[in-house]
Order: C-alpha cells, then sequence, then structure tokens
C-alpha cells in the first residue's frame, strides 16, 4: 500500500485507533506487572553498581535517557547535518571548509541583518519587559474583574501569530488602513508604516538625523506587533511570581514607613529577579529567532532595514538556493545564541536574588 | 586550554586551511552528468500548478479530461501557492531528489533547474513524429511566443514551454479621470506624469498606486528603449533605466503615487473604490477587476504601458512557463502529452475564456467564440493586441535573484532612502556581482 495515498481521514482513525491501543496496554494488569517487575530488575542492576555516585549518575542517565533521544534526534542530528552542509558550496557539490564563514564575514548583507537582529532584540525585551510588569502589577492590585482582565490581556499570546499579524498588516496599510484613516482624521500625517524604510529618528527629527540611522518606521512596527504579541505570556509570569511573595513582607515594609514605590524597588523587585532573569533569557533566545512575525508582516526579503538574520537564512536558502551559505548562517546564529545565553547566566544570574 | 577545546580550535583551523588553501572539490553539478532524481509519486504524473480559485477548477478539468483520453497513469494537479512558492517548494525537492514530473514557473527559475540538472530538455519531445509539434502547429503559435522559451544559455535547448501567458497592461479609472478633465488614457511617459499631476490637484486622489514589482519596472525600462541584460551584464545603470528610478522618485516626491504592501491587491481594491487613477499589472487580473466594477462597466478601461515612442511600443510578456522534470520516460511523456493538449487550440480558447490568459495560437485568437468575446466590450482585446509587442524578461541564472534587487531598489526610492540615480547605480553593481556569481 502506498502511504501516500492514504486519506488523512483514514490517518485519523488509524491514530486514534492506536492512542486506545496504548491506553489499553496501560491499563492492562498483567502488562503493568511485567513493567513493575522489569523496573525491579533495572533498580537491582543499578544497585549493584559501586559508589553513590556511579549509582545516581546511571540512574538520572536512565530517567533522562527518553528525553536526551528526541533531543538528539530532533536537535542534535540536524544541527550537526547543518554544521556539515555550511562546508559545502551545494550549487556545485563542492567541499568548501570554512569559506562560506568567511562569506558571511565580508557580506554587507550579514553584517545589516545582524543589526536589524540587535535592534529588534534592544526594542523589543526591555519594552515588553516593563509594559509587561507595570501591567502585571496592576492587575494585582486591582481586586475586583481580575480574572476577566487577566484573559483579556493574555489572549494575544494564544492567538495565532501569523493571523494576528494579517489583521495589522490590514490596519497598517498605507492608504485606507484604520490606523492611517485615524491620523488624517486628526489632522496628522499618513505614514507608510510596514513599508517605510527611512529611520524613526530620522521621521522624528523630521531630518535632522541621515535616513539610513536606526531601525526603520517598519521594524518599529514589527516591533510593536511582537511586544503586544508576547505581553499577555509576560504577564501571566510576572503574575504568577507577583502571588508568590508573601503579603507580611510587603506589609511588614509598609509598617516601617516604606511607600509604594520603594516597596516596589526595595521588595518587589528583588524577589521577582528569578522571573525577570528567565524572562530576559527566554526573550532574548526567542528576539533571535523570531521569523513570524518578520515574514508575516512584511512578506517578502524585499526590504533589508525589515531583514533580520533569520529572514535572511531563509532568502539565502529558499530565494537564492545557497544552502550551504544559508546552513553557515544559521550555525553562526546558533553559536550567537548559545554564546548570549552563557554570558547572561554567567553575568546576569550572579545579580539574581534568589530566595 | 581544556583538552575539548583544543580539539574544536584545531579541527576549525583544519577545516579553514582545507577551504581556503585548496580550490572547491566538485562532485556533480554543473556540467558533469544529470544527478539521479526520482519522482515525488510513482502513481500519478504530479504537476505543480500556480492557479487558485475558478482558474485552479478549470486547470483540474482539463488534466482530468485529459486523464480520460490517455492511456497510463493519471495527471494529478496539486495548486501550491504563486511561482514563488513553487520555486521554493522545487528548489527543496531538487536537494531532496525528488521532484514532480511537471511544473510552472518562471524562465529565470527554471535557469535554476537547468543548472541543477532537474530539467528535462522538451525538443526531443516537440521534434518527435509521432507525439511532437507539426509544421501547422508552430506556424500556429504566435511569433515569439515559442521561441521565448529556447535557453540559448544551455545550448539553444528548450527547457520550458509557453502555458499560461498575458502581458503587462495598464488599468485607468475613467470616472476619476474624467474628474480630472482627462478625455484618453496616456501614451508616453510624460502624458502620464501629467495626468497624474491633474488627478490630485483636480481631486485630491493619487494617480497612480505602485506595485513595487520586477516586471512592472522591467516593463517601463523595456517602453523606454531600455533594455535589461547584456549577456551575464545587466545594464541598469543606461539612461532607460536610470530614467524609470527617477521617475519613480518624482511620483513619490510629488505625493502623485504611493507603494503598496506586497503581495497584495490593495492598487486593485484602491482602483476599483475610486481612489487611485492608474495601476500597472498582468492583463489576467482583468476578470477579477471586472467583477469589482461589474456595478460601472464603463468606468474604467485597459491600454498599453506608456512609452516613450508610441509607435514602437513595448511590453512585458508575462505568466507562467511549464517545464518537464527527471522522473521516468513514461510520466515525462505523459507530461508532454498533457502540455500539447493544453495549448492545443480548443483548450487554448476555453483557457483564455476561463481564465483571463492570452490565446497562445491564432487559430484560437480567430475562433468565433473568442472574437465574440473580444466583441462583448471595448477593452476586451486591449491585452491580446499588446501580444505582439511583449517581450520576455531574461532568463539567466541568477537573474530570479536580481528580482528581489530590483524590487528593493524601487522601494527604497519609493520610500525616499535613496535617489533614483543612486538607486539605479547601487542596482547595477549588485546584479552583476549576483549575475557573475550565479554563471
Amino acid at each position: 500500500m502506498d502511504l501516500r495515498t492514504v486519506s488523512p481521514w483514514t490517518t485519523g482513525y488509524a491514530l486514534l485507533a492506536a492512542v486506545l491501543f496504548l491506553l489499553g496496554l496501560a491499563a492492562h494488569r498483567p502488562l503493568l506487572k511485567r513493567a513493575d517487575r522489569l523496573l525491579e530488575a533495572i533498580d537491582a542492576r543499578i544497585e549493584r553498581i559501586r559508589g553513590p555516585r556511579a549509582r545516581s549518575a546511571a540512574a538520572a542517565f536512565l530517567l533522562l535517557s527518553p528525553a536526551l533521544a528526541i533531543l538528539g534526534l530532533f536537535g542534535v542530528v540536524p544541527l550537526a547535518y547543518a554544521v556539515r552542509i555550511s562546508l559545502f558550496d551545494t550549487r556545485r557539490d563542492a567541499f568548501v571548509g570554512m569559506g562560506n564563514y568567511l562569506r558571511a564575514w565580508g557580506d554587507p548583507e550579514f553584517w545589516r541583518s545582524l543589526t536589524v537582529t540587535l535592534y529588534y532584540a534592544l526594542g523589543t525585551i526591555p519594552l515588553a519587559l516593563v509594559t509587561s510588569f507595570c501591567i502585571a502589577w496592576l492587575l494585582y492590585r486591582v481586586v475586583r474583574g481580575q480574572g476577566f482582565l487577566r484573559t483579556a490581556y493574555f489572549l494575544p499570546y494564544v492567538t495565532s501569530a501569523v493571523a494576528a499579524a494579517t489583521v495589522w498588516r490590514v490596519l497598517l496599510r498605507p492608504r485606507s488602513g484604520f490606523v492611517n484613516v485615524m491620523l488624517d482624521a486628526l489632522g496628522l500625517p499618513m505614514q507608510d508604516w510596514l513599508l517605510e524604510q527611512r529611520g524613526v529618528l530620522h521621521i522624528l527629527t523630521q531630518g535632522w538625523i541621515p535616513p539610513g540611522v536606526g531601525p526603520s518606521l517598519a521594524l518599529c512596527c514589527i516591533m510593536a506587533f511582537d511586544v503586544w504579541h508576547v505581553s499577555g505570556f509576560m504577564i501571566v509570569i510576572f503574575l504568577a511570581a507577583l502571588t508568590a511573595i508573601p503579603r507580611e513582607l510587603m506589609e511588614a515594609a509598609v509598617l516601617d514607613g516604606a511607600g509604594q514605590l520603594q516597596v516596589l524597588r526595595r521588595v518587589v523587585l528583588p524577589l521577582l529577579s528569578p522571573t525577570i532573569f528567565f524572562l530576559t533569557v527566554v526573550s532574548a533566545i526567542k528576539s533571535f529567532q523570531s521569523f513570524n512575525s518578520f515574514y508575516a508582516l512584511t512578506n517578502t526579503s524585499r526590504s533589508v532595514d525589515t531583514q533580520n538574520l533569520v529572514i535572511y537564512i531563509f532568502a539565502q536558502l529558499y530565494e537564492s538556493q545557497r544552502y550551504g551559505y544559508g546552513a553557515a548562517v544559521a550555525t553562526l546564529l546558533c553559536a550567537a545564541i548559545v554564546a548570549l545565553t552563557i554570558a547572561q547566566w554567567r553575568y546576569v544570574g550572579r545579580r539574581v536574588h534568589y530566595e | 586550554m581544556a583538552p575539548l577545546g583544543r580539539f574544536f580550535c584545531i579541527a576549525a583551523l583544519t577545516a579553514i586551511l582545507a577551504g581556503c588553501g585548496m580550490p572547491a572539490r566538485e562532485s556533480g553539478g554543473r556540467g558533469s552528468s544529470p544527478r539521479a532524481f526520482k519522482p515525488i509519486d510513482d502513481t500519478a504524473v504530479l504537476f505543480w500548478d500556480r492557479q487558485t480559485l475558478e482558474t485552479a477548477d478549470l486547470i483540474t478539468q482539463i488534466a482530468n479530461e485529459y486523464n480520460a483520453r490517455h492511456q497510463g497513469l493519471p495527471v494529478k494537479v496539486e495548486h501550491l501557492g504563486d511561482y514563488t512558492d513553487i520555486n521554493r517548494k522545487l528548489s527543496v525537492s531538487i536537494q531532496a531528489r525528488e521532484l514532480p514530473a511537471m511544473a510552472v514557473g518562471y524562465d529565470s527559475m527554471t535557469a535554476e533547474y537547468v543548472q541543477a540538472g532537474a530539467a528535462v530538455p522538451l525538443d526531443e519531445y516537440m521534434n518527435d513524429p509521432e507525439i511532437g509539434l507539426t509544421e501547422a502547429d508552430r506556424a500556429d503559435f504566435f511569433p515569439g511566443v515559442l521561441t521565448t522559451s529556447t535557453n540559448t544559455a544551455f545550448g539553444g535547448l528548450t527547457y520550458s514551454f509557453p502555458f499560461t501567458k498575458s502581458v503587462l497592461v495598464m488599468y485607468f479609472n475613467k470616472q476619476l479621470l474624467k474628474s480630472a478633465g482627462i478625455d484618453a488614457p496616456p501614451k508616453t511617459w510624460n502624458e502620464f506624469l501629467k495626468q497624474c499631476r491633474h488627478v490630485k490637484e483636480k481631486t485630491g486622489q493619487f494617480g497612480y498606486a505602485v506595485d513595487v514589482d520586477c516586471s512592472t519596472i522591467d516593463g517601463m525600462i523595456y517602453s523606454r528603449g531600455g533594455e535589461l541584460v547584456r549577456g551575464a551584464e545587466s545594464l541598469f545603470d543606461q539612461p532607460a533605466s536610470i530614467a524609470v528610478f527617477e521617475f519613480l522618485e518624482t511620483l513619490a516626491r510629488e505625493k502623485l503615487a504611493f507603494q503598496i504592501q506586497p503581495g497584495t491587491f490593495d492598487d486593485r481594491d484602491e482602483f476599483t473604490q475610486d481612489r487611485v487613477a492608474f495601476f500597472f499589472r498582468t492583463s489576467s487580473l482583468r476578470p477579477y477587476v471586472a467583477a469589482m466594477m461589474a456595478q460601472e462597466p464603463d468606468g474604467w478601461g485597459i491600454a498599453m504601458i506608456p512609452q516613450s515612442n508610441p509607435h514602437a511600443p513595448v511590453t512585458v510578456l508575462y505568466g507562467g512557463n511549464i517545464g518537464i522534470f527527471q522522473s521516468t520516460p513514461e510520466q515525462q511523456r505523459i507530461a508532454w502529452g498533457f502540455i500539447k493538449y493544453f495549448t492545443s487550440a480548443e483548450v487554448s480558447v476555453r483557457w483564455a475564456l476561463g481564465s483571463g490568459y492570452l490565446p497562445l495560437r491564432k487559430s484560437a485568437a480567430d475562433h468565433p467564440e473568442m472574437q465574440a468575446f473580444f466583441n462583448q466590450w471595448e477593452y476586451n482585446r486591449a491585452a491580446y493586441d499588446c501580444l505582439p509587442y511583449a517581450r520576455p524578461e531574461p532568463s539567466i541564472a541568477g537573474w530570479q535573484e536580481v528580482r528581489t534587487l530590483v524590487e528593493r531598489a524601487g522601494s527604497q526610492v519609493m520610500s525616499g532612502l535613496k535617489t533614483g540615480g543612486q538607486a539605479a547605480m547601487d542596482l547595477k553593481q549588485e546584479a552583476n556581482r549576483v549575475l557573475a556569481a550565479a554563471q
């Protein structure tokens, strides 16, 4: 039977049957007993290992092995393959060693994409953190309608990024988009928003700063979208962390004469530092990997001012068919993310206050 | 240094030396024998197409008719998005060594498939005494249409066949022009600029909604007597090309035109709401505009794009060609049979009437149903009248990437980031670099 000719319904039924079968197996008593015996045997074998450290390591390895196998298959193997093809010119099937990496070093478009990525990271991470914290703090203090407000703020995050970006694209249309219609009604000049390649500083200073300096207005629109989209997630995390802070600590500070700002600065923020650190690390990684919003909002790699590294890799792979070069840039991006994360753990992680 | 760190350093150094010190070692590709490919589907002749909605249904219907007529594997049509989407999917398929039997695409894309050894030359099928084209068939195709797909860069072989062709035309809003006191659409670029100014002045609306598309810019260059390439050298520094970018700069600076978001039909939408006087697009958009302007059929029209010399007009021959890919001899033969059936006079008429694309054969254009359609509305034959003056865009390897650069340059000019002259000169350099690397 050719599996490609099987209809999706048949596939669905087959999967459902497989799941039910597995559940049945799980509930099957003799089988459970046999599984128990197997675990006991493994346990006994581990017990025979000499030395507590070795025993503990063996047990840990055994428990981690399923996750490691999945990570290895879907994470490490593709990465290793990407590194391998980054050493080739795939158009000519020729081995070029580090040639693709050296090419990236001398490619102005690579550096421009890196700059866009950095602008994006620097623009979105602090803004998203501050906005989310402020909203979470207000929600924490609101007594009535907290559930509704939490849901309302979380809603953008559960919305598909592509669907939401499509709506934003319509809102930001150059002529008849809602935002421009509102600006026009207020007597303000209409903007090209997602098509505007001039720097936002150039526009704000009315030409005093050259147009190529700083992030473009189009990039700022993408940043605004992502801040809006990701804030819901951050708000929920901040709220959970705020709820975990013992109220007595804040009340004690108030009794000692601390004002609201002092409570926030001296009590709340230090206790939230692990959460802030976690969100910063996760946001930094995500901002370097961002693709959906860039692609869905601009739909093209036409503008270098909205081409971050991932879009650049995509263009090299799927528009220019330079698989080797694209893999080299992807490897560099991966290395940059790892380096950034290590640096954050080393230099920022130290300042985190754990209770 | 830790042993692991030392190991990585040595490995990296070895790789650098291996890559920099030695010439690239080739193990196939250009110039060598074609790499082994196999069909994605061996139960059907897979055809990757770009049509949507009604035209997608029509093409599937035609494929089903063909399936009922021939023996062997059926042709299976898959609609996979636009030409770029199909190109992306094909490039991945080439890497995976699994291909469809045929697919549509621009000739600049075909050049890449030929380089990868994935495309099949059609000459063997076209010249076959049994299943090929007769002399009468060849003479029936409009001059130039058949030869546009013959690629001189690959030994004069034909790697794709004209399939769904259209031309770049100008859509003009009669209503808005009338409000600005204009009776007839512009024939020259100077007239076009003047009319845009009049429209702005009298109605407050924009003259032109710009879809910064490479084919449109190419058409503008052609219409000013310019060329795009000579061999593998781009000619964007020539006066015609500079004039086009300067023209866009003028339109943007005087706020006579605005840029639309890429991948949208905002120009058509603004046009049908009487908010813009002109836009340039493929003639195959006609049925969609007609449907949206159904309430005021006399409120708009179609014309040849403005020219520098209206006595020797030129526009762009748009639309996709179809190519056959390395699969099995049986699949390739059936694929050719389908192409021949689809481009036959009878099917050509049905396709042209149902889709808005142009009939490619004289016998199809002379068909009574086609003639009735031409006489139905005064602008129905406007695109067809442009066909003798339509020229294809370059099909050399690397042009597909140059298209992005052209659009980037146009967008930078419209944004005010570069002057027209500066954009043209920068484009020339970047395009030359890409073309040189691709040859």
